[in-house]
């Protein structure tokens, strides 16, 4: 809701009743002071900054700098918000879920007396080194479809009204492949050590096990994440690998000093683990058997059942990446109201994005234009040529 | 906020679309990859020959089977003959290890109970809180403390055929940066097992704990409630049909709570001992994943869908509105 000269409490009202009344989610948008009160109404209020001032900008959620821009927030911008954030939400519970099931089957195995499957360091570390950065790059940087493609398909915004990502079946779908990961790579880190496991006959304890079946989690929920992105950049890369190794030289120090604790369980025994073959083996074994399933629902969860975005990233998949965002292409064919919104769309009042009109001003371009040295042809509401037609003394109203 | 390519959002990046062909090959590759290692590690495992015996129930005479608590409990010497008779050719070093079943080395109070300070350094002797009740006998500190050690294992068994002794190798049992690193080279032990209740071996004082491999192998706690510990190592080959003599001392008691004993000789191989998980495990993923990569194929042959087609789109699939 957007306009101009209305009475700031008759805009309140009508946004609060479309919101509690009609309980629907409301955004509303204006940029002058009498629009503040209906922007902090409206669940979402966006301000315009410019000539108004900035009274509607400091009272919004989001502020931009012209109407048109509006259109970018809410398909582009807030439809990859819905889209991250739905993923890093249950992303996050699948890795912890996936962590502490391992150390619940575990407690069967213990009597029940409350016993630790992994080392205090490593579990406290679990979500604050190993396993936290690739997911912020994602929630960072993934983008289901490229921008253009969000505002040639608004259709796809539908998507976060009808809450696609998040319902209950997702959430669900979500903690059945962590019950599932947890079981392999509780199970299958355990069962090859019942006998010796290198030629020299020698068995692990419960620190090799656990150790190792710690490298294989923070593998595996690394590699899942990278399961789940559209888009990878080099940080991706960067991040999973980075936490990997992060494990590693982590748990090479840890182990490979004799600092004068308490109680020395993980001494060594990274290097111990490293001299066997069945560690290798069970580290190449157990992320693949985990994330099977995972891999098989994607496979046919994108052919039988696929996603709108997904059948869009299809239909575009051959074209080259133009993520330049809000560039038209200068073909050598535009129509006339094309050609037309690029000569404004160059004007300099246009091209600032700090400053502007909540509207796009449609009554003055011919004149903006004209001092800028563009043609553009005047149009029936133009000031300029209503101007110059005989008539009462009023002030050209804006529509 | 700037208006680099990170700030903006503009990093190049990939964009995998997970497409049948990707689907498909990644199934075969894994395949290829995971047979060949799965077929390597059964035949690894099916050469290790594996002699179990199990021991407890057997070793008790027939007046005490109806208490055998009492019987184990009481003083002396209580030798136990086994046989066994070797399946198939056994080639040196063969291990010997001791399993016991139901034994709980991975109770949280269990493994809590030990001083690693105490076991580096002789200066640290005093530094026993965390053994209690294993901590102090006689007003003295116990050296190794705690229950782990205290519960030491204690049956021994020797080896012999057709009257000639098989020794058993009982130095290198233990990981070496146990010896090295973990158990001091100048502490001895003190005052152990001094206490009223004997949980099990005793440990000779003239023996520094970096030597005490059997005291070093026990002390590394197992996972799981049934484990085997490496007992020592026979260095003779055995040949297929062989009749082993074992004499067994039946120390330790396993009654009070049901536990089992068993004698294990065993070969190993590049792998390890015998475990056929790791082989099965492979064959059975590489396996599961061909199947899949079949299956796959064979579904999209018959359910094809076109890449990109936008009659999946759901808005093109309602005309009449959702």
């Amino acid at each position: 809701m957007a306009e101009k000269g209305v009475e700031s409490k008759r805009l309140k009202e009508v946004t609060s009743l479309v919101r509690k009344g009609a309980r629907r989610i409301t955004l509303s948008i204006g940029d002058g002071a009498n629009d503040v009160s209906m922007i902090q109404a409206a669940h979402v209020g966006v301000g315009i900054s410019g000539q108004e001032g900035m009274q509607a900008v400091m009272a919004s959620d989001f502020s931009i700098a012209q109407f048109r821009f509006l259109t970018d927030l809410l398909l582009v911008h807030g439809r990859w918000s819905y889209h991250r954030i739905c993923k890093v939400v249950t992303y996050f519970f699948y890795k912890n879920l996936t962590f502490t099931l391992t150390q619940f089957w575990f407690t069967f195995q213990t009597g029940f007396s409350g016993q630790r499957f992994y080392d205090d360091w490593f579990q406290s570390l679990y979500n604050v080194i190993f396993t936290a950065l690739p997911v912020i790059v994602f929630g960072l940087f993934d983008k289901d479809v490229s921008a253009s493609l969000s505002r040639k398909y608004p259709e796809l915004y539908k998507e976060g009204i009808r809450n696609t990502f998040f319902k209950w079946r997702v959430v669900g779908i979500w903690a059945f492949f962590a019950i599932y990961q947890s079981l392999v790579l509780h199970y299958f880190v355990l069962a090859p050590t019942s006998s010796g496991i290198n030629s020299s006959g020698k068995m692990f304890g419960l620190w090799d096990v656990s150790t190792m079946a710690f490298t294989c989690i923070v593998v595996t929920v690394n590699l899942r994440l990278l399961m789940m992105c559209n888009t990878i950049t080099r940080w991706h890369y960067i991040s999973v690998g980075g936490s990997i190794l992060a494990w590693f030289i982590f748990v090479f120090i840890y182990s490979g000093v004799a600092l004068p604790k308490a109680q020395e369980n993980i001494y060594f025994v990274i290097y111990v683990l490293m001299s066997t073959v069945c560690f290798y083996l069970t580290l190449l074994l157990v992320p693949i058997a985990a994330l099977l399933c995972d891999f098989v629902y994607q496979g046919v969860q994108r052919w039988f059942f696929p996603y709108d975005y997904q059948i869009i990233q299809e239909i575009h998949r051959h074209e080259p990446d133009n993520s330049r965002v809000g560039l038209l292409e200068i073909g050598n064919e535009l129509s006339q109201d094309e050609a037309r919104s690029f000569a404004i769309a160059q004007l300099p009042g246009q091209k600032s994005k700090h400053t502007g009109f909540a509207f796009d001003s449609p009554g003055y371009e011919s004149f903006f234009a004209s001092q800028a040295g563009v043609f553009v042809p005047q149009r029936a509401w133009d000031v300029a040529r209503r101007a110059s037609m005989k008539s009462r003394a009023k002030t050209p109203r804006k529509n | 906020m700037g208006d680099s390519r990170f700030t903006q959002q503009e990093l190049p990046a990939c964009k995998p679309i997970l497409t049948p062909r990707w689907v498909i090959s990644t199934f075969m590759f894994v395949s290829l990859v995971f047979i060949p290692i799965g077929v390597a590690s059964l035949f690894a495992s099916r050469d290790v020959v594996e002699i179990i015996d199990r021991y407890e129930t057997d070793c008790i005479p027939q007046d005490f089977k109806n208490d055998k608590v009492k019987y184990i409990q009481t003083p002396g010497e209580k030798t136990c003959n086994r046989t066994l008779t070797v399946p198939k050719h056994m080639k040196h070093p063969i291990y010997v290890y001791y399993q016991l079943d139901n034994f709980y080395q991975n109770h949280r109070r269990y493994v809590k109970s030990r001083s690693d300070k105490q076991l580096r350094n002789p200066n640290s002797e005093n530094d026993a809180s965390a053994c209690k009740p294993e901590d102090m006998a006689n007003g003295m500190p116990i050296v190794p403390c705690g229950l782990i050690a205290w519960s030491l294992f204690n049956d021994t068994y020797s080896f012999s055929r057709t009257n000639q002794i098989l020794t058993v190798n009982k130095k290198g049992i233990s990981w070496k940066s146990d010896r090295d690193h973990k158990f001091g080279k100048n502490v001895y032990p003190k005052n152990f097992q001094s206490g009223k209740l004997i949980g099990g071996a005793n440990l000779s004082s003239s023996i520094p704990l970096s030597e005490q491999e059997d005291l070093i192998v026990w002390m590394r706690t197992a996972a799981l409630p049934t484990f085997r510990k490496l007992y020592g190592k026979i260095e003779v080959d055995l040949q297929e049909g062989e009749v082993i003599n074992v004499t067994v001392e039946n120390n330790y008691n396993t009654y009070s709570f049901n536990g089992k004993k068993k004698l294990v000789l065993s070969t190993t191989s590049w792998l390890g001992g015998k475990n056929d998980f790791l082989g099965t495990a492979y064959l059975t993923v590489g396996g599961l994943c061909f199947l899949l990569a079949m299956a796959f194929t064979i579904v999209y042959l018959i359910k094809p869908r076109r890449l990109g087609d936008p009659s999946y789109l759901s808005w093109n699939q309602n005309p009449g509105g959702h």
